[in-house]
């Protein structure tokens, strides 16, 4: 039983936010419960001569923590997300621009992982959640041709005497506990062969990033799960995104969340009617 | 590029070697992509491996006898030195017993033409965090152990990598290079006296570092997404459309996995592939390490 009453396999409330900020392209907030992050993109515009490339669009990433200045995690994290991106855009389509996405975290990053070193930097969840914002800030831009959405859940693993327990989306107060974890990053692309079973409504899915580490030996069996359990997470949150779409176009910043109780409504909070032309979006 | 007449034979036939391996290198520098498809249709590499062979590998350890652990390790032309210093602080108000490693990998610009002198480089960056990640998480070197008395003094153990030729696949050859100067490294006895607040360390006695678990890591790309290439070259690194690292410790269990990048080939995800053909090569590598004392 975990500590807010979850399943194992439950993700927390999801909050989707499209800032709608004037100066870029497209933003977006996302939120696993409290754990929150603002990306925003900006693309393709105007390239420095010593970043152009004469093939494809560039693609700039920054990340920033909430307190402090970027130190080596918020670097190697930037890295991290631009390889992650660069097989999901088309970047080639823009050659010789730049692509630049910046991420913001909305809380604390040094979130106590119990594990070693302080100040550990980005969590799990929180890294998810930033992939997560960077997918919807994109979808809000519709600037930059994509070959599909790329959606990321943490997943995390409490030490226990019986069997391995693996939990989806780790809370922050479920952090200092566990021995191990990661987050897992899939792209969900019509292009994709369907080999993973893909229902109707969600398309194919790969794996595209993962960084499972614990401090105790795993063996095959448990990544096995892991990554089940965190394909499972990953399509819920496509499926939200995909809903959050409607809200998009609302001439104000509109709030989609979506409660695990009644996985069948929807709360929205307009307060105007929405333009129902493009509403919604081909994804 | 004329042919030589030489006043001999042989003369003339070495210099249509030698254009042959000029024209070899001149087609390597323009088209990098087709040269490496030539040599994968053969199932070889440019430097002639199978597709599933790793490099040589060899560790030296305490040469820097200024440090208190260091350690050479060599992976193929890849070479990286290390050196452990230890030094005495406070610990976190939040955790009174438990000391700090702090690893980290330089790649100054002797080491390959595409580093530039100046601050650290992204890249140096990221494999710095991925060896804290893996070394901090895997629980290598208990904090605890690191305690001299709880809330007022603990070890600092600063781990320095520096790569002195860079030839592909740093992130291996350093965490190889780390363990093996950790395994090698002796702390000072130390004691807190508590009437003077200071910490006194013996100059005869050293005790071994004690190290729980030897955590080494296996790297593979994906090119092109129909060939999987164990230990990647300087040569072969940029054409990657994806990297797979495996770590695994002394017994065969896993420690981390990172992928970055769709990881199928064909229909087929080769992440299975990669993790037994890491199990298998991990053995060889890790009684590298048992030997250092």
């Amino acid at each position: 039983m975990r500590t807010d009453g979850r399943k194992a396999s439950e993700l927390r409330e999801i909050s989707i936010v499209y800032e709608r900020l004037d100066r870029v392209d497209g933003s977006a907030r996302f939120g696993f419960g409290e754990t929150k992050s603002l990306a925003s993109v900006s693309g393709p515009i105007e390239v420095r001569a010593n970043l152009e490339l004469p093939s494809q669009a560039t693609l700039d990433i920054h990340i920033r923590p909430l307190a402090s200045i970027s130190g080596t995690d918020s670097k190697a994290l930037s890295a991290t997300l631009k390889g992650i991106l660069s097989p999901a855009l088309l970047l080639s389509h823009h050659p010789r621009t730049l692509v630049q996405i910046v991420g913001q975290a909305l809380c604390g990053t040094d979130s106590g992982s119990g594990m070693g070193s302080v100040g550990r930097g980005w969590s799990a969840n929180l890294i998810a959640s930033l992939v997560n914002a960077s997918s919807a800030a994109l979808i809000s831009a519709s600037s930059v041709p994509m070959r599909g959405i790329v959606c990321a859940v943490a997943v995390g693993r409490l030490p226990s005497e019986s069997a391995l327990k693996l939990v989806l989306d780790p809370s922050e107060a479920e952090m200092p506990r566990l021995s191990g974890g990661g987050c897992f990053a899939f792209l969900f692309s019509v292009v994709l062969s369907s080999a993973s079973s893909s229902t109707q409504e969600v398309p194919p899915c790969s794996l595209l990033w993962t960084n499972y580490t614990t401090n105790t030996p795993f063996d095959e069996a448990e990544l096995k799960r892991a990554r089940e359990l965190a394909e499972g997470g990953a399509r819920e949150v496509w499926k939200i995104l995909k809903e959050s779409i409607s809200t998009m176009d609302a001439s104000h910043a509109s709030t989609i969340q979506k409660t695990r109780a009644e996985p069948e409504a929807m709360e929205e909070v307009p307060s105007h009617a929405e333009d129902s032309d493009d509403a919604k979006m081909e994804i | 590029m004329m042919a030589e007449s030489g006043p001999s034979t042989s003369a003339v036939s070495t210099s249509k070697a030698e254009q042959d391996a000029l024209r070899a290198a001149t087609f390597q520098r323009l088209h990098p992509k087709v040269y490496l498809e030539r040599f994968l249709a053969e199932n070889l590499r440019p430097d002639g491996r199978e597709l599933d062979d790793w490099r040589e590998v060899s560790v030296n350890v305490g040469s820097i006898s200024s440090a208190d652990g260091s350690a050479l390790v060599r992976m193929g032309d890849t070479t990286v030195v290390c050196g452990v210093k230890a030094e005495i602080a406070e610990p976190e108000l939040d955790s009174p017993e438990e000391g700090f490693l702090v690893p980290n990998l330089d790649l100054p610009a002797i080491c390959h033409p595409r580093f530039k002198p100046g601050p650290p480089t992204e890249e140096a960056q990221v494999l710095s965090d991925r060896l804290n990640e893996v070394l901090i998480t895997s629980g290598a070197i208990s904090t605890k152990s690191l305690c001299i008395e709880p809330g007022r003094a603990v070890w600092v153990l600063y781990v320095d990598a520096t790569c002195i030729n860079y030839d592909g696949n740093a992130f291996d050859a350093t965490l190889l290079a780390m363990m093996a100067a950790l395994k090698n490294t002796r702390l000072p006895k130390a004691t807190f006296e508590s009437e003077t607040g200071r910490t006194v360390c013996s100059r005869k006695t050293k005790i071994p570092l004690q190290v729980n678990r030897l955590p080494v890591s296996m790297s593979f790309g994906i090119f092109d997404s129909t060939h999987v290439l164990a230990d990647p070259t300087s040569f072969e690194e940029p054409l990657l459309d994806t990297t797979l690292s495996i770590a695994v410790d002394e017994n065969g269990g896993l420690v981390s996995v990172t992928q970055l990048g769709l990881g199928v080939v064909g229909k087929e995800d080769v992440l299975p592939h990669c993790i037994s053909a890491a199990r298998k090569r991990c053995s060889g590598v890790i009684g590298l390490l048992a030997n250092i004392s």
